[in-house]
């Protein structure tokens, strides 16, 4: 069992849980996660991983059985009682499954979860990593128990992947910057922003958006410091937003008119108030797959998928870092309700 | 020149809020009814004789340069300069505004308010524990929320120079049923005038003069009653826009009349830059709806003389252009709704023949039905000079004052011009109030 483990650390983890969700790469939870309840481990619990393994793929079976199916796997897998983890325990291990749009529209073409995302620009998406029907993200700090975790959820019966990402966490992305700041945080706000309060089938889910972004890194590394600055609007040695101050204002400027945020930086670009958009919860990972092909797998979750897409589109508008990214895949899933012993994944809808 | 010094100002002196005490001596003449304050006879500074005044009654000061943040917080009180040119309000470069004006039935009239980071005159019902005012700022920005702050009513703003202020010159936001009249600003980093989160609006906006700031006039989600007529609106940036804006509330914007306006040669060098990068534009419309251009002058602006454009993800609709004159500008009309909101309903009838993108444009969309859904064409847009910093914009040349300010009645409300009054209001001529404008054209 991973009792003594956790007491070992247990001398860490106080500083770690006042730390809250500016992850570090070595977050430890301070407490076994609850894979059941409500809502699905792997969002609000724990704070993310350093490592990340995300499957996409189609429902070749039925969609209740699959996911009932896939749910007792979960369950088994993050107990540690699974023999495909070899013995190794599981730790923070977590899985969070969503469903496509193919298949809740085929439950009810009006909720959440419905409708897919739109094409949007600097796409280089071959087909089958457009879409899909089944996304499972497994992360953990424990990169041995991550894979062979993703291994026994890719064989089970009735689905077939489409594509698949590893990534890992860490304080700052490739491009040498802190990482998103503006995040929900606390039960409140992820009530407000990320989960869904209903119908109540999909209540406790919440919509998902991933997107694998290859990134120019030679391009941007490049660039002097302060271009790149001017591209993110913030500073790259604290994230420190160019209107100062701790936090970003939008109307700052200078004497002569100008914005102290570019028009085109991209957190003025991305800024939800721009578009009246909720918050996104963002959980992205860098990903390396080795030559030209390093980036960002970006992950957000909120309860609206319009604060996505009017946020995409503005940065399509205008958003100088824009030039510096190429989607190789997308997709949107709705994250299902929590599940558990009487209650198994996906039941309320399939 | 791009100023980090400016904007560490900016700040430190949002922390300071410096004004003079509310508490500073403060005599109010005996009288069964309203009185007139003196500035400096019975009170010697202005934020002490407003801090004295009962509903009713005039401030009036005398000339002279007056350092001190002005917050009028109690009802019905006209704050009144005895010479319009020589009383004036001084931010030094380091006050954030001149006069704030947190109450209903205020009247600000006859002064100068110069050199304010933010704002010369502020109108607005948003406000802090304290009372206090609060505008757009480079200290941040709190989104309104209308049910927690009811618009402030009944406001005045006549005869005010507004000019080298940081954000902008006359500023109402959050209010309701107010007049904007005889005015002029100048050097504003963001507008002259700006009205702001108001439905319905029920506001006038006549007579006034602005140049050489960024933009001219701006309305963001300003809807319903709002009359723009008889203004000059030259030698900005840009001259006029009407946005739905998603940073503020109340939106989408809707329903605002612009009418017998001079909108002319807005491509000015010797103002602030226009954050986004507009430059040579007369009027912009960006997602508004259901506007009315009638009988403006617009003239000689070298991008466009009327864009109408998508903001975000709304659509420009139902917009009417009317019996305009349109000469001179690089492109007269230009349609440049995105493909991801189309608009559809814009119509255009009795304007002068105008240069138009896409071709066509105005002959297929005659009112009222409109054009069909669709998107527009960009429009083309020049690459704007650097600004000059709003506190070095030239000062504005002397303004006519007031007639008889000693004895002038307080006056609030204002009727709002009938439908037979905006129809009957003629093109302006290309003068229009040329004797009050400081730059060439």
């Amino acid at each position: 069992m991973n009792v003594p483990r956790r007491s070992l650390l247990a001398g860490a983890l106080g500083v770690a849980g006042l730390a809250g969700c500016q992850a570090s790469g070595t977050f430890v939870p301070a407490r076994a996660i609850t894979h059941t309840g409500g809502t699905q481990a792997g969002i609000d619990r724990p704070a993310p991983q350093p490592h990340a393994d995300l499957g996409v793929f189609d429902v070749t079976g039925r969609p209740g059985q699959v996911l009932g199916g896939l749910g007792d796997l979960v369950l088994a897998l993050t107990s540690g009682s699974h023999p495909r983890l070899a013995g190794l325990p599981p730790g923070d291990l977590t899985v969070t499954v969503g469903a496509g749009p193919r298949l809740v529209s085929a439950v009810d073409p009006e909720l959440p979860g419905a409708v897919d995302l739109p094409v949007f620009e600097r796409e280089a998406i071959t087909h089958p990593c457009r879409g899909g029907d089944l996304m499972v993200q497994v992360r953990g700090t424990d990169q041995l128990a991550v894979s062979l975790a993703s291994a026994a959820l890719s064989t089970v019966d009735g689905v077939q992947l489409r594509w698949r990402q590893r990534g890992f966490h860490a304080e700052r992305n490739l491009l040498g910057f802190l990482d998103g700041t503006e995040n929900p945080r606390g039960p409140e706000e992820l009530a407000s922003e990320v989960w869904l309060a209903g119908p109540g089938r999909v209540a406790g889910g919440t919509i998902a958006v991933i997107r694998r972004l290859r990134l120019d890194l030679a391009g941007f590394a490049a660039l002097p410091v302060t271009r790149q600055e001017e591209i993110i609007g913030r500073r790259r040695a604290d994230g420190e937003p160019l209107s100062g101050g701790g936090t970003v204002s939008l109307a700052a400027k200078s004497a002569d008119g100008e914005y102290l945020i570019p028009p085109t930086a991209h957190v003025r670009r991305a800024h939800r108030l721009a578009t009246g958009s909720g918050m996104m919860l963002r959980q992205g990972y860098s990903y390396d797959n080795g030559w030209d092909d390093r980036g960002l797998l970006f992950i957000s979750y909120q309860r609206d998928l319009r604060t996505f897409t009017a946020t995409q589109h503005r940065m399509d508008e205008g958003d100088d870092l824009m030039a510096f990214t190429t989607c190789t895949a997308s997709g949107t899933f709705l994250v299902l309700p929590g599940f558990g012993p009487g209650a198994p994944l996906g039941g309320t809808l399939f | 020149m791009r100023s980090t010094m400016a904007m560490t100002v900016v700040l430190v002196m949002a922390l300071a809020g410096c004004s003079v005490s509310d508490e500073d001596p403060a005599r109010r003449p005996a009288g069964s009814g309203p009185v007139t304050i003196r500035v400096p006879a019975d009170a010697a500074t202005i934020s002490a004789a407003v801090g004295a005044a009962r509903p009713g009654d005039l401030v009036l000061v005398s000339p002279g340069v007056y350092r001190e943040k002005v917050r009028i917080t109690r009802p019905g009180v006209t704050l009144r300069g005895a010479d319009r040119n020589k009383v004036v309000i001084d931010g030094e470069g380091k006050r954030s505004d001149g006069v704030v004006v947190t109450a209903a039935g205020v009247s600000v009239e006859n002064l100068t308010v110069t050199r304010h980071l933010f704002n010369g005159v502020l109108v607005t019902g948003m406000t802090d524990e304290s009372g206090t005012g609060i505008g757009r700022g480079s200290d941040g920005y709190q989104t309104l929320d209308p049910k927690r702050f009811p618009p402030v009513r009944d406001f005045a703003v006549r005869y005010v120079t507004a000019s080298n202020n940081g954000l902008y010159g006359i500023y109402a936001f959050d209010a309701t049923a107010g007049v904007i009249e005889d005015n002029y600003a100048s050097g504003g980093a963001d507008s002259g005038f700006y009205v702001g989160q108001c439905k319905p609006c029920d506001t006038v906006v006549r007579r006034n003069v602005a140049e050489r700031n960024a933009v001219g006039f701006e309305n963001a989600n300003a809807s319903g009653g709002l009359y723009v007529v008889g203004n000059r609106f030259t030698a900005n940036r840009v001259g006029l826009t009407i946005a739905s804006n998603y940073q503020e509330a109340l939106i989408p914007q809707q329903q605002s009349v612009v009418a017998g306006n001079l909108i002319g040669y807005n491509d000015q060098q010797s103002s602030p830059a226009h954050a986004e990068g507009g430059f040579g534009i007369g009027v912009g419309i960006s997602g508004g709806r259901d506007n009315l251009i009638a009988r403006n002058r617009i003239a000689g602006n070298p991008a466009a003389g009327v864009v109408l454009a998508s903001a975000e993800d709304l659509a420009p609709l139902g917009n009417r252009v009317l019996g305009n004159t349109l000469e001179g500008n690089g492109l007269d009309v230009a349609y440049a709704a995105s493909a991801r909101a189309p608009g559809e309903r814009n119509c255009f009838d009795g304007n002068s023949p105008a240069t138009e993108a896409p071709a066509g444009l105005l002959a297929a969309a005659p009112c009222p039905a409109g054009n069909a859904k669709g998107p527009g064409v960009p429009y083309p847009q020049l690459r704007q000079p650097g600004g000059l910093s709003f506190l070095e914009v030239p000062a504005p040349p002397d303004q006519p004052g007031m007639p008889d300010p000693a004895r002038m009645p307080a006056q609030v409300k204002v009727l709002p011009p009938s439908q037979a009054e905006i129809d009957s209001l003629p093109v302006p001529d290309a003068a229009l109030f040329a004797d009050r404008a400081g730059a060439s054209r």
